[in-house]
């Protein structure tokens, strides 16, 4: 393996943490699901990585299904955006708090 | 005891599972009332029907005579025993009779009416399977099983704060209930430890070697079970207002039936699993018992609301029945059960009389009542016949059970049943204070002046004639009794 | 024989539940010709049983009534000579004040039910009577309990008649208590309640237990018969329609008590404290009860408290040995008391529907026959000579005289001088009903047949009754004394005791009379002073108890109620739910519905258990 497996692992780290900055700290939904998807792909990432340097298949093949799972789920999510966005005419997470409590 | 073989037909099974079967019926023709009302009719007279032919079996023997047992989940040595001797077959008979005259009684509830038949008669299951439950865990399904329509019954169908009953007998009954299910857990693995037989089963728990706190240990949790539902002195709070806000059918039921499975738990688990715990226990059950007797009676004193009046001497009377089984002797033994059969009959009774009153007048208050003879005196004359059977006139209903207590308990220990003697006064007192309040004096107008109808008499007058004649000829009903108590009086030791 | 004997006990209770169940539906005069049939079938009945009643009696056993472990109780009926009496006595004053009850209740529209409770209460007093155990007679004592509490309480729509008849049945469930205990502790004793095997196998105890079971039963039938301490209900109780208070207040309740005392008096003879005890409560309550009558206004109270003065003579009778001195007593009173009762029925008719005797006055014009009848009765009451009452009084007296020690003395001292009082009090009432002119002002009304001539064969029994046990000393043979087998309670006293006493007695007799005609010929109302105010409250026992007794149970009944179950008991829980429900409402901040929010809560709990698992690896 051409970069280390520590690289990545930081790298994918700082990835996952960015995405979940991302999901904790914007208030557009939107940009709440962007952060979900970096995170994602920090984990595919580490898969990748984690597959390559112990020469096994299983990550890689993990990573796949892990890619078709997020476009199902984009796809879901995003008809949900535009669901909510007809209802409250916004995408702002404050405006969908009645579940508290 | 030994299964009698002979019997195929699977008539107990019939018994438990045909209110269920109509409690689904009701439930499908929910959009008719009138189907549910007739369906709930027709189930609750085929069980009363099937008690009395269960009736035709009995021996007088001290064994089961109707005995029923099939595999259920065997990984956990968990059987689907039934079993039904004299005592559970006059509980079972109580439970029909009691069950049909709450469907009657309750023949023009238009509220989700299909709902509320249903639940009546799954708790007429609950009941009945508690009653001939044999095997630990199917006895505790059933136990569970009246708590859930009764909080329903309560809590939809109440009256003001029926919520806060509701709630209140839930949680009561169930932290009890908890207990007993932890107890029965544990007693099931000791026993398959000692022996290397996992089973539910009654007879082998028996069987148990305990060390003697082991014993109480577990004993205090079938009680705590049992002394909520009973309900015994410092436990009984949730009573009078679950019996208060219920309507008049979970009233009936409450009253009737559901205090009598608690006793009935002690006398068929409690005690003879635990004999010595049991026997160790006696005497603070005793001073319990005396204090609730006195105790609910003083508090029935000053009720201004007369149902709760009734509620309260239920607890009264409970405290007889109480003082009676720790008096642990055949006769107060028999009369405490004598007593249970007779209190369900005359509180169910009078539940029915005045909720009859509060349907014609609007309100149960003793200051705003008066005078009922005037406007009706066929409702008055019930109400007044079987607040004497409650306050315990010899010739009707209380009084034969009670004085067998008497008997029996004097016998054991004079001064509880001096102090018992005593509690029969304040009977008096609060009885004929709700009974001058109702039915004599100045007139209260009620907004309907109509006397009983004809649905009304039908359920008023076989609920008098047995109030007279479980108070005159009793003696059949001791009969059943006298073999099963007696052989249990002998498997506990006596103390 | 022994269907005569069921149908004498059982014809009553078909009346009555014949009434109670079906009586409105019948036509008008048919419920009153049950009830009356069912009442005179009874004692045909009991005419027919009569022969067979001598010596061992006779007996029949219905049906088990209860039976478990060693315990039985049968519904078994003995007609031995005292039931056969008592009997006789109930069922003949019964038929007689139904036929008066027929006439008095004409008018009233509930007379079924008044019918049909007067019915059942004969047929709980024969229980009474003819049981043959104690269990069955505590069910007809009960029975008559509630019976009494239901007629007093007859005319309910006041709330003081029926607050009296809850009293009446309250207080003398007081008494039942102390029944009951003896009764539970002579099972325990014998193993039966039978009365016969109980009272064979007396001897058997030890004294003290004797002394307490005598007293035990003294208790229980103190409070039937209306006895120190447990008498505050009877003069209450004639709030009641007036046949009534004659059957049931005068003739044969609350003369239960006696002859449960001499039911049992093998047993409790052999108790000299409880004798003495028994002699005392008697003598204590024939006082006081007539010094109560002496201020009393309502004729009715006049009469209840000399029915309690009478029934104490009876308990004196029983507490010095003297059965047939008591069953005499019993049976003259019977007769003159329902005639006195049924005679102020009419009289109160009379003077229209006025109780109060200081509003009467010269009701002589408005009835001759009622006058005499009356006065017949005042007669026998006060002892004038060669009237029943006379003869069973001084029976009594004499047995106390005859005991000789200074205790007995004493007592007879007391009920000589109770004698004289009741002589005072029964010529007070004479003339302040009859003599001068009526002080009322309603018209008199109309008094039916009915209610006059049942009174007459009552006033006949009443005056003559002293045949029944003529004492030698007047050439009789002291018939009921043989009858009842008791031949020691015939006195043989020197002739000089004997001049002295009936000497003593015609002494009282005239004092009392010659004190009422000074006071009373002329009517002046001067009974205002605090001594009659504190006779007329009947000595303020009814404030006394209240205070003691009342107001102390209502405090610990609202101590139980308003401390211990809504403070406490309900405090502590519904306390802890506001607990667990408080809890719930600060937790329920942290569900504010943002999902950053939960989302970091989810992170740093991640964290945290990352650096759990990894600080554990480090270690």
């Amino acid at each position: 393996m051409i970069v280390p497996l520590e690289h990545l692992l930081i790298l994918s780290t700082i990835l996952f943490l960015l995405g979940l900055t991302c999901v904790l700290v914007r208030r557009n939904l939107i940009m709440i699901l962007i952060g979900v998807e970096i995170m994602l792909n920090a984990v595919g990432l580490v898969l990748v990585g984690a597959s390559a340097f112990w020469q096994q298949i299983d990550g890689q093949v993990m990573v796949l299904f892990l890619m078709a799972m997020t476009s199902a789920e984009v796809s879901i999510s995003l008809a949900m955006v535009v669901y909510l966005q007809r209802r409250k005419n916004s995408i702002d997470i404050r405006s969908f708090d009645e579940m508290r409590g | 005891m030994t299964a009698d073989s002979s019997l195929q037909f699977p008539l107990l099974s019939l018994l438990l599972w045909l209110p269920i079967l109509g409690a689904l019926l009701c439930l499908l023709w929910y959009k008719a009332p009138a189907a549910s009302r007739w369906i709930a009719l027709g189930t609750s007279t085929a069980v009363f029907v099937l008690s009395l032919v269960a009736g035709l079996y009995s021996t007088g023997s001290a064994g089961w005579f109707l005995y029923e047992d099939a595999s259920w989940i065997e990984h956990f040595g968990i059987r689907y025993t039934l079993g039904m001797d004299g005592i559970s077959l006059l509980l079972i008979i109580l439970t029909a009779f009691l069950q049909l005259v709450a469907v009657v009684i309750s023949w023009d509830q238009d509220k989700f009416s299909a709902l509320f038949f249903a639940l009546i008669l799954v708790l007429g299951t609950g009941i009945m399977g508690v009653f001939l439950a044999l095997d630990l865990i199917l006895f505790y399904l059933f136990w569970e099983l009246m708590l859930i329509p009764m909080f329903f019954l309560i809590g939809v169908w109440g009256y003001k704060r029926k919520v806060y009953a509701a709630v209140k007998f839930f949680l009561f009954t169930l932290a009890g209930s908890l207990c007993l299910l932890l107890a029965v857990i544990s007693l099931h693995l000791l026993h398959g430890e000692q022996t290397g037989v996992y089973t539910f089963a009654l007879e082998a728990l028996q069987q148990t070697r305990l060390s003697f706190s082991q014993e109480m240990l577990f004993y205090l949790c079938f009680m705590a079970a049992f002394a909520v539902k009973v309900p015994i002195f410092p436990f009984h709070s949730w009573l009078p207002d679950a019996h208060t806000e219920a309507p008049v059918a979970a009233s009936v039921d409450l009253a009737g039936l559901l205090l009598k499975t608690g006793v009935y738990g002690m006398i068929r688990f409690a005690f003879p699993l635990f004999p010595h715990a049991a026997e160790k226990s006696l005497p603070v059950l005793a001073v319990l018992a005396l204090i609730g007797l006195f105790y609910a009676a003083w508090i029935a004193y000053l009720q201004t609301d007369i149902k709760r009046i009734v509620a309260y001497s239920s607890i009264s009377h409970l405290g007889f029945v109480l003082l009676g089984l720790a008096a642990w002797n055949q006769t107060a033994w028999e009369g405490s059960l004598l007593l249970m059969i007779n209190h369900g009959v005359t509180t169910g009774a009078l539940f029915i009389a005045i909720a009859l009153i509060h349907k014609r007048t609007g309100t149960r208050e003793i200051a705003k009542l008066g005078g009922i003879w005037k406007s009706q005196p066929n409702l008055a004359a019930f109400f007044l016949l079987f607040s004497l059977a409650s306050l315990g006139l010899p010739g009707l209903a209380n009084f034969s059970g009670e004085i067998l207590i008497l008997i029996g308990t004097f016998s054991s220990n004079a001064v509880w049943a001096i102090f018992a003697v005593g509690g029969v006064l304040f009977s008096a007192a609060y009885i004929l204070r709700m009974v001058q309040g109702t039915i004599w004096g100045p007139c209260c107008e009620p907004f309907d002046k109509q006397d009983l109808g004809g649905r009304e008499w039908l359920v008023l007058i076989p609920l008098a004639v047995l109030v007279v004649i479980l108070g005159c000829y009793p003696q059949p009903l001791l009969d059943s009794l006298r073999e099963p108590v007696s052989f249990m009086l002998r498997q506990g030791g006596q103390p | 024989m022994a269907i005569l004997l069921t149908l004498l006990l059982l014809l009553p209770l078909l009346g009555g539940v014949l009434n109670a169940c079906l009586g409105n539906r019948l036509p008008k005069p048919l419920p009153v010709i049950i009830a009356n049939g069912a009442v005179i079938g009874s004692f045909l009945a009991c005419l027919g049983c009569l022969p067979q009643a001598g010596g061992e009696g006779l007996r029949v056993t219905v049906f088990t009534w209860l039976s478990s472990g060693d315990f039985q109780a049968d519904i078994g009926l003995l007609l031995d000579p005292l039931a056969a009496i008592m009997a006789l006595m109930v069922t003949g004053v019964a038929s007689l004040i139904h036929l008066y009850a027929a006439g008095y209740m004409q008018e009233d529209a509930d007379q079924t039910r008044f019918f049909a409770l007067l019915n059942l209460f004969v047929f709980a007093m024969l229980t009474i009577v003819l049981a043959d155990n104690l269990l069955l007679m505590f069910l007809g004592w009960e029975g008559v309990g509630f019976c009494s509490y239901g007629l007093i309480g007859f005319w309910y729509r006041k709330t003081e008649n029926a607050a009296a008849g809850r009293k009446a049945f309250i207080v003398t469930r007081i008494g039942d208590l102390f029944f009951t205990i003896g009764l539970l502790w002579l099972f325990a004793l014998f193993g039966t309640l039978g009365i016969e095997a109980i009272n064979g196998r007396a001897t058997e105890l030890d004294p003290t237990t004797i002394t307490i079971i005598a007293l035990l039963l003294l208790g229980g039938a103190c409070g039937k018969s209306a006895q120190l301490p447990l008498m505050t209900w009877l003069p209450d109780a004639m709030a009641g329609p007036t046949p009534v208070s004659a059957l049931i207040h005068a003739a044969t309740m609350v003369t239960a008590g006696v002859y449960l005392l001499c039911r049992m008096f093998p047993l409790v003879s052999l108790s000299p404290l409880a004798m003495g005890a028994i002699a005392l409560v008697g003598v204590l309550t024939a006082l006081y009860a007539a010094t109560c009558a002496l201020a009393q206004r309502e004729i009715k109270r006049v009469l209840a408290y000399s029915t309690m003065s009478q029934v104490g003579y009876m308990f004196l009778a029983v507490g010095v040995g003297s059965v047939s001195a008591a069953m005499f007593h019993l049976l003259t009173h019977a007769f003159f008391k329902a005639l006195l009762f049924m005679a102020a029925g009419c009289l109160i008719n009379l003077a229209g529907h006025e109780n109060d005797i200081y509003l009467m006055g010269g009701m002589r014009q408005r009835s001759k026959t009622i006058f005499w009848l009356f006065v017949a009765g005042l007669f026998c009451l006060a002892g004038a000579p060669l009237t029943g009452g006379f003869f069973s009084k001084d029976l009594i007296l004499a047995a106390a005289f005859a005991q000789g020690d200074l205790f007995h003395l004493g007592i007879y001292g007391l009920g000589l001088l109770t004698a004289g009082i009741t002589s005072l009090y029964s010529f007070r009432l004479a003339y302040l009903v009859f003599a001068g002119d009526f002080r009322g002002e309603e018209l008199p009304h109309e008094l039916p047949g009915l209610m006059q001539w049942p009174l007459v064969p009552l006033a006949f029994l009443g005056v003559l009754g002293g045949l029944l046990n003529l004492p030698h000393f007047f050439g009789g043979h002291s018939w009921l004394s043989g009858w009842l087998s008791r031949d020691h309670d015939v006195l043989h006293l020197s002739m000089n005791a004997e001049y002295l006493l009936i000497g003593s007695a015609v002494g009282v007799f005239i004092l009392g009379w010659l004190i009422a005609h000074l006071r009373y010929r002329k009517f002046a109302p001067r009974e205002t002073g605090p001594i009659s105010g504190f006779l007329l409250a009947g000595w303020q026992f009814d404030a006394l108890f209240d205070r003691v007794l009342i107001q102390p149970f209502r405090a610990v009944c609202g101590f139980c109620w308003q401390g211990l179950e809504v403070g406490l008991v309900d405090g502590l829980i519904d306390g802890f739910a506001r607990t667990c429900v408080a809890w719930g409402q600060s937790l329920r901040l942290l569900a504010n519905g943002r999902i950053a929010f939960y989302l970091q809560g989810f992170a740093w709990g991640l964290l945290v258990i990352v650096g759990w698992f990894l600080l554990r690896a480090a270690v």
